[in-house]
Order: C-alpha cells, then structure tokens, then sequence
C-alpha cells in the first residue's frame, strides 16, 4: 500500500499545510518536491495570505448553503436520518486546459465506441461473432436486456447520459476505473458545488480563468429534445423518478427545474393505444421523450419484474413502436458491466480502428480459471468489485480488509466467478481538502465528467463531479460509501 | 392437417378495475411445417389490439383498456394448416455428439443452452438425472427418445398440483405435474447434457387411438431440442418432444410461441390497477377443418393456470424506490 507507509521524507509546508504530507500517489497541487504546481499557485498564494479562521467561515457559509438548498443525499443501510447533506470540500480541483483536452478526446472515443457495441449487440452481433468479446459475458449478464432485440432506437443512439469515473495514476496519467452507462448521478452536485464556490471564492474565480459549466441544463435539454420520435417537432419531454424515497430524488428534482420540464412519477404516466401520456390538471398529454432515471427492470411491469409499481404498464411496447423515446435506451447496463470493462479497449479498436486514448486499469476476471487463482492468491492486494452492482456496494478493498473479510470474499468469488473482477489497489491521485480542525491536508479524489452523448461528437461540461474520500487514508470516494464531492475548474 | 383452434380466456375481477394492460401469445406460429392461415383477437371490452414480433420470431398481441371493468374476455380463433413431418429416425450416428458439441461451443444457441428461470438444475433434478441413468453413452435421438418415455413413467400427470409459478422442485419431490412441469423438468436434464433445448408453448390435437394425458380444455406444452445431420440438407432439426403424451411431435402439435421456458411465453401476461383479486377461467378447443369453424358454441369454461395478475401492495412502494441504482 502506499498511503503513507512509503512516505517520502517529511518536508516542512507553511501554514495551513503544515499537516500535509507527500506520498506515492500524484498530488493534484504540488509536485513531489514540494513545490506547487503552476495552476494552483494562484490558489496556492491565495490560501498563504488567508487569515487563519477564514476558511471556517468559508466553510460555514458554504454548508450553510447546501442545507437551506437541501442539497442532500440518502445513505442506506443506517440506522439513523437517511437524509443527510452531501459532504464537500471547500477547495477546487484544477485541471489544465491540455490534460483536460485528452479527458475529452478519449472519454468521446470510448463513449462512442460503447454506443457503437450496444447497436451491434442488440442486432447482428458482429463483435460476437467475430469472437472479440465473447457471447457468454453478454448473455450471462443481468442488464442485457433480450427484449431489444432488433429494437430501433432513435439516431441508434443508446447512450444519451453517461459518467465515466476517472482516476490518476501516480505518474499523473487519467485511466478509465469504471463506465456509468445506466442512470450516472452527481451531476447536480456538479452544479451546486459550482454556485456555492463562485459565492464564497468570486475573485479567485475570476482570477484564474475557469471555464463554466452552467449550461449543462440547457445542454441536456436539447439533448433530448434532439432524440424526439418523428414526427414530433415540439416534444414534451419529461423526467421520470422512482420517487422521493430515492436517494437521488434531489437530483431529479434539481435537473427538472433546471431544464423546465416536468418531473413525474410512473403513476403520473399512462399508456392508451401505444403512445404515452401524463395526467396533468386539464388531462392528459402526450409525452415524447422521457429522461428516465429509473431502473430497466422497473420500468415497465408488463415487459419486466411484473411486481414493479414504480414504472409504467405497457411502456416499453409503445418505445418499442418508436412513439416514445427513453434516454437512457433499455440495456445500456450491458455495456458497463465490470466483467466487459476489461475488453473495452478492444471494444474501441474494433469499431473506430483506434487505439484508446484513455487507458483502463488492469482487470482480472474471476471466470476465467487462471485468473481466479491469482485474485484468490493476493486478495489482501487486490481491489474485488461485484460486477453487476454500483455505488461502492459489494466491494472488497483488500489491503483495508481483515482476514475474515478476505475469506467471506474468496467464498463468493468460487461460488460465483462470473460475478467478480479484482484489480490492483490503485492509489487515487490526492488533492488539498480543508480538514476539521482548520488545517488543509491530502485526501484521495477521482473524477467523474458527465458526456451528453450525441452520435460521433458529444458534449461535454468542462470538468465534472471531483469526489472525495473525506476519510483520511481512505479510497472509498462514493457518495454513497460517505465520499464527499468538490468542484473541479477546467481552466482556460 | 387442417385445425380450428378456438382459446377463450377470461379475467373475473372481485371488484372494478381500470387501466388493464395485456400481452397475448397466442398466433400459431408461420414456420417449418406449420401455416397461420387465420388469427383473430376479440377482446370485451372493446379494445385496439396491436402486435409485434418479439426476438425469437412470435406474435404477440397487446391492447390496453383504460375505462373500469369488472372482467375482461378475450377469444383468440385460428386456422392453421400442419403438414405431416418427414419421419424422424429412430437414432442418429454417435458422430452427431461432435456436431452438438461444435454448436454448443460455437454459442449460436445460447439461449437455449444457459439455465433459464424455471429450468434450473437442483440436488433434486441431478437426483432423477441419476436414477433414470441419463448420460451420453447411447446416440442423441435414441437417448431423447428414451428420456422423453421415462419422463412419462416417473411421473404422475396430476392437475393442480402445481402452481403456474412452481420451481421445478416441487414436481421433482412430489413426482407429480402437468405439462409445464414435465417440459421444465425434461428441458433442464436436455441443457445438463449440452443439447441446445426450448420451450414451446402451443395446443395439441388429441387423438383418440394415440395417448394422451394432458387436458384437451388447455393450453399445451413441450420441448424441441437441436439435432444435428437429419432435416432438409441434413442441416438439423428442432425435434419436438413431449413428454406429457409421451411422443415425438407431428402434425398434431401446433406450436403458438418458443422460448427459453414459460417466463419467456405465457399465453397472457398483464396488469392493472384497482384493489381486487382475479380469477382465470379458460377453454381450448382444436377441431379438424378445412375452414375456420363458424359454429358459435359456447366452451365450458374451466379453471386457468395458465396466467393471471395482482396487483401489489402499496407497502413495497418506498423500499422500491430505494433499490433503483443511482450509479
């Protein structure tokens, strides 16, 4: 592990970095000598010459601002209120101009290759048969959706949102940890953060030239608005949410009001001879696109989990007809699956015929015999995910396990292989966040940008959600697991 | 052979409900040796009836009915013309293994080889698997053929003993069932042996002087499963075998929908809103023709167990919304 064990020798920061110490990881704000980075020395010499109980009241008023806004998230699995405020950090993330340039480069790439695999897999199936990816990964997964099967989708676009987690590599280098390709979150976390930062630091903002991302809302809007059926130049698009009993339903929403449309729950949608409508106040009216943010199986009782009374009965026949378009598409899931996440650079040769801008962490797959012996060998290094799941759940982070934990994981992994993937313990890039107590310290960060899928070309908000592990030490930087987020400066 | 096929189901509700949406597998299937020549729909009450051809080629109609309604009667009437198949050989060379094992790897036929949501494998199934001494050691067809003939012996065809949702277990322990039970049972041992194996949902003609259990009042069911080197151009052939009447399939098994089980194929699937329980009667009946019968006789309905719907507390609701993944 490299937390701290291989620290390098301690050197002596001026206050209030006096706590902060350099290890192996890459440190977003200072070079391993010690010196800060070019593009945070404005932040650098802005923090030096702060008084010291500044930054409390910066921080007080920034909290301040996320209560009154109920800029809250659910945690599962407590005892305790689930309705908490999303933890943050007080101090941007900064990325170049250039470094951001390849993000963009490599996540449009991919993301276009992934769309392209999701086409295929649901028609002809060329990759498959091409013996590329093999057909067991796809068929044996619980988000391949065999009901779009020969289905077209509007623009043969799939994908509509997606957020794809990056992490730095301790020589600096982004690589892909995971794809988000079903319903990704955080995006408002994304904007707020960014209200709240330009209230408290205005002149630090100036002065270093960020480039905005206010118009995610609008960007998303005519993203949709692009997807409508034929025929249907004025869409009404609506936003779909499980409920207020879910953890995003700030999100939902936050989003619904940013775009101007209506959010509406599955009871609130009707299906009448294949076309979709809502109940409004004068009756009903005819939906077009739905940016829906909840869960394939759930979405339509008649064509999946029949027990389901959050979706709407007879949905998926009238997106099947072309009459309704959802964005997500049904099946996306397939595509962000762990276990296919290791032929995702294959995945944008065959396709595009290029190699991957963004590279991949290196994965091994529990079904494969030989590579099952090696994760079951060094489960105290490894880093082993559930494949099917999300959010930090069903993880096993070996090197912060215990004995009993690794056990409890080998078990599963021989029960169920194709259910698991390990990878090395990467140590995520650190970057300076305010601590209790006053101080500013080191705490492991990814980054996770959200691309608004539209064919070759995407649209993507310069940046994205920076996510914290506030815990000191940890790698653990899901919202869910207690992460916390910062707002993340793309600079000119 | 001609048949006239007349399926009537129907939805008594204990109190109204509204918004009623249904999917119908009904359509005799346009394939092989068989020809949809007719189909028909009617719905009470009213409703448009509209269709679409799902991945694995059947026919499914849909139509939803928004007003409140204390029962729903759908009557689907077809005509559909057989042709009598070419006889199947009493066995095939041992090299047919090869050809199986070939298309097995070659995943064509996924689907049909991965355990599926009703055909599971058990202690209980591996148990019966041991007792009637199914492995490889004879040819496929002689070995199916002997399977399909001791499924009919170890079992007792026995109405109601199971329900339309049973796990396979429950058939394999009490050694009782019907059809679907038997299909279920007899597709999971077939996958087991790494020969590609589907459901087929349809109706079958009773003959007086061949052996018939099932009901003639339902709806049927049987396997097919993929043998190589016999068909048109020795290209192989989805053989059927039904394990209820103890056969090999012919021209009096029409086939209305193939599937990897029941899940993927039942003759009705819907819901609806409103608090009330549903009861499920329903009818068959397949006559010879030359033409669709005209008579207007009324079938004596008979319990279903073939589909229904409830609808679900309001109490999952939160804990609902709490599982929606928010990646």
């Amino acid at each position: 592990m490299t937390m701290t064990g291989s620290a390098i020798e301690r050197r002596k920061f001026p206050a209030p970095f006096e706590n902060y110490e350099l290890g192996d990881p890459f440190d977003e704000m200072f070079h391993s000598s010690g010196a800060p980075r070019q593009h945070y020395q404005e932040i650098y010499d802005f923090l030096l010459d702060l008084p010291a109980d500044e930054l409390k009241l910066h921080k007080q008023a920034a909290d301040q601002t996320f209560l009154h806004q109920g800029i809250t998230f659910t945690v599962y699995g407590r005892d305790e209120g689930t309705e908490r405020i999303i933890p943050h950090d007080l101090l941007p993330r900064i990325i170049t101009a250039q470094e951001w340039g390849k993000v963009e480069a490599g996540l449009e790439q991919r993301i276009h290759a992934l769309n392209l695999f999701l086409k295929d897999i649901y028609h002809e199936g060329k990759i498959l048969s091409d013996g590329v990816v093999p057909r067991e990964i796809i068929y044996s997964c619980k988000h391949f959706r065999r009901e779009m099967r020969g289905v077209h989708v509007p623009k043969g676009n799939y994908l509509t949102v997606v957020g794809t987690d990056l992490i730095r590599l301790p020589d600096g280098e982004f690589v892909v940890l995971e794809d988000n390709l079903r319903v990704p979150s955080g995006v408002s976390y994304m904007l707020t953060s960014r209200q709240v930062l330009k209230r408290i630091f205005p002149k630090l903002y100036q002065a270093c030239g960020v480039r905005p991302i206010d118009h995610y809302g609008q960007a998303l809007l005519a993203t949709l608005r692009n997807l409508s059926p034929e025929g249907r130049p004025e869409p009404t698009v609506v936003l779909l949410s499980p409920g207020v009993y879910n953890s995003a339903y700030f999100e939902h929403s936050f989003l619904a009001r940013q775009m101007g449309i209506q959010l509406v729950e599955g009871r609130d949608l009707v299906v009448h001879d294949n076309i979709v409508y809502m109940r409004t106040t004068s009756g009903l009216r005819r939906v077009d696109v739905i940016y829906r943010r909840i869960d394939d199986d759930f979405i339509d009782p008649l064509s999946f989990r029949r027990d389901s009374i959050l979706g709407v009965p007879g949905l998926f026949n009238a997106y099947r007809t072309g009459n309704v378009t959802l964005a997500n598409a049904i099946g996306t899931g397939v595509a962000d699956d762990k276990a296919l996440y290791a032929y995702v650079p294959k995945i944008i040769k065959y396709y595009l015929g290029q190699d991957a801008i963004l590279q991949n962490v290196e994965t091994f797959l529990a079904s494969d015999p030989t590579e099952q012996k090696h994760i079951l060998a060094n489960l105290d290094k490894f880093v082993v995910k559930a494949v099917g799941e999300s959010g930090g759940y069903g993880m096993l982070i070996g090197p912060h396990s215990t004995k009993e934990q690794q056990e409890e994981f080998g078990k599963k992994i021989i029960e169920d292989p194709r259910n698991y993937i390990a990878q090395p313990t990467i140590s995520l890039s650190t970057a300076p966040c305010f601590v209790e107590g006053g101080n500013i310290e080191p705490r492991h960060i990814d980054l996770r940008p959200y691309i608004l899928y539209q064919g070759e070309k995407s649209v993507i908000v310069p940046g994205g959600l920076t996510r914290v592990a506030l815990r000191k030490g940890s790698l653990v930087v899901n919202s869910s697991q207690g992460g916390g987020s910062k707002d993340t400066w793309v600079l000119n | 052979m001609f048949y006239s096929i007349r399926h009537v189901t129907r939805f008594q509700y204990s109190s109204p409900v509204s918004e009623s949406v249904m999917e119908v597998r009904m359509r005799p299937r346009s394939a092989l040796l068989q020809q949809c020549l007719k189909f028909e729909l009617h719905v009470t009450p009213r409703a448009r009836v509209l269709f679409y051809r799902d991945y694995l080629g059947n026919t499914v109609h849909y139509f939803d009915v928004p007003g409140h309604h204390n029962r729903l009667a759908l009557i689907a009437e077809a005509v559909v013309e057989v042709e009598e198949p070419e006889d199947i050989p009493e066995a095939v060379p041992m090299a047919a293994w090869d050809a199986i094992d070939e298309m097995w790897a070659s995943g064509e036929l996924y689907e049909f080889q991965m355990p599926s949501h009703f055909a599971q494998p058990s202690a209980e199934l591996d148990k019966l698997v041991q007792e009637l001494g199914v492995d490889r050691r004879e040819n496929p067809l002689t070995l199916l053929r002997r399977l399909n003939q001791q499924m009919y012996s170890a079992f007792e065809y026995a109405p109601k003993s199971t329900r339309v949702d049973s796990p396979i277990d429950e058939a394999l322990v009490s050694r009782k069932g019907v059809c679907q039970d038997f299909t279920h049972i007899m597709i999971a041992i077939v996958r087991g042996l790494k020969i590609p194996c589907r459901y087929v949902s349809g109706y079958v003609y009773p003959r007086a002087e061949e052996e018939n259990r099932s009901t003639p009042l339902a709806t049927h069911s049987w396997i097919e499963a993929w043998i190589p080197g016999i068909g048109p151009n020795h290209q192989g052939l989805w053989v059927g075998f039904d394990p209820t009447s103890n056969c090999v399939c012919g021209d009096r098994h029409i086939r209305a929908a193939i599937g990897r089980d029941y899940a993927d194929v039942p003759p009705t699937k819907g819901v609806f809103k409103g608090r009330a329980t549903s009861e499920l009667t329903v009818a068959v009946r397949v006559l010879p023709t030359n033409a669709p019968a005209d008579d207007k006789e009324e079938l004596v309905l008979v319990p279903g167990s073939n589909s229904g719907s409830s609808p679900v507390a309001d109490q999952h609701w939160e804990e609902m919304q709490q599982q929606q993944q928010q990646q």
